[in-house]
């Protein structure tokens, strides 16, 4: 094998390994990891589901859809929003597993619970 | 926080209050029958005990819930009648709660200097206790937007 084959054999390696790593790059790039997220729904004087069931590191984001203000306030102070208006948005990443009792300060009958495990 | 007693989604101490102030609402006006049928002493003891409580309860109870609830949303979201209710409660609560002091303390002790001292003290007194209950309409009104679900819905 001449040393002019070898070169070229060699460059052609080299141009496929580079194009691979380039793909497998972009696809990376494309489909970055994403946090797992869920909505829970604040409407008519009620958070929904009443009960949510997630896996740790799920971020959870309350999304009032009420005509009047509403917090979420957890049971065993983990979390606390500020007061929220109609279309605002409040949201917490749970890490740990367990049971997490909330319920709306201003309207302390609207409870509602979230599971992780 | 404990759910309240009155069937609405009020917490426990907003239906307290709600009462207390009807209450001392109807005990004003006890009080003025009392000053009609010319019992001054106990008029003026009913009055005073009633403007008393009502300056505690604001201190305690409504005044901590009006800033952690509406004071931030404010002025920017008076539009609302949620917020508009609650500020205009509380602005004209105030200011008749203050008159009502006033009223007190000119009429019944000797405290204030002689020029600010009342001299119409029916007019004055007549003209709070209007005052005062047109702010337990603006509070029952308040009361009624916060904490009863659908009430103004369409």
């Amino acid at each position: 094998m001449s040393s002019r084959t070898i070169w070229i054999l060699g460059y052609t390696a080299a141009a496929l390994m580079m194009t691979v790593v380039l793909a497998t790059a972009r696809g990376v790039a494309a489909n970055p990891p994403q946090a797992a997220t869920t909505e829970v729904k604040i409407d008519n004087f009620s958070f929904g589901p009443a009960t949510l069931t997630i896996a740790p590191g799920t971020t959870v984001t309350w999304i009032n859809r009420d005509d009047i203000p509403h917090t979420v306030v957890s049971t065993d102070s983990v979390f606390k929003s500020k007061v929220l208006d109609t279309d605002e948005k409040f949201s917490f990443t749970f890490t740990r597993a367990g049971t997490y009792p909330y319920f709306c300060s201003i309207h302390p009958k609207m409870t509602a619970t979230v599971v992780v495990r | 926080m404990h759910e309240g007693f009155l069937g609405t989604a009020a917490p426990r101490y907003a239906d307290l209050i709600l009462l207390l102030e009807l209450t001392m609402g109807l005990g004003l006006l006890f009080g003025a029958f009392l000053a009609g049928i010319r019992k001054f002493r106990a008029h003026a003891w009913c009055q005073s005990v009633i403007v008393l409580m009502n300056a505690a309860s604001i201190v305690l109870f409504m005044l901590p819930s009006f800033r952690s609830h509406v004071s931030p949303r404010i002025p920017l979201k008076l539009g609302k009648s949620f917020y508009a209710l609650a500020a205009a409660h509380a602005a004209l609560g105030t200011v008749v709660e203050c008159a009502a002091l006033y009223i007190l303390l000119a009429a019944g002790t000797t405290l204030m200097p002689e020029k600010v001292r009342l001299v119409r003290y029916r007019l004055w007194m007549r003209t709070v206790l209007a005052a005062w209950w047109v702010v337990i309409l603006l509070g029952v009104a308040t009361y009624a937007r916060w904490y009863i679900p659908n009430l103004f819905r369409r």
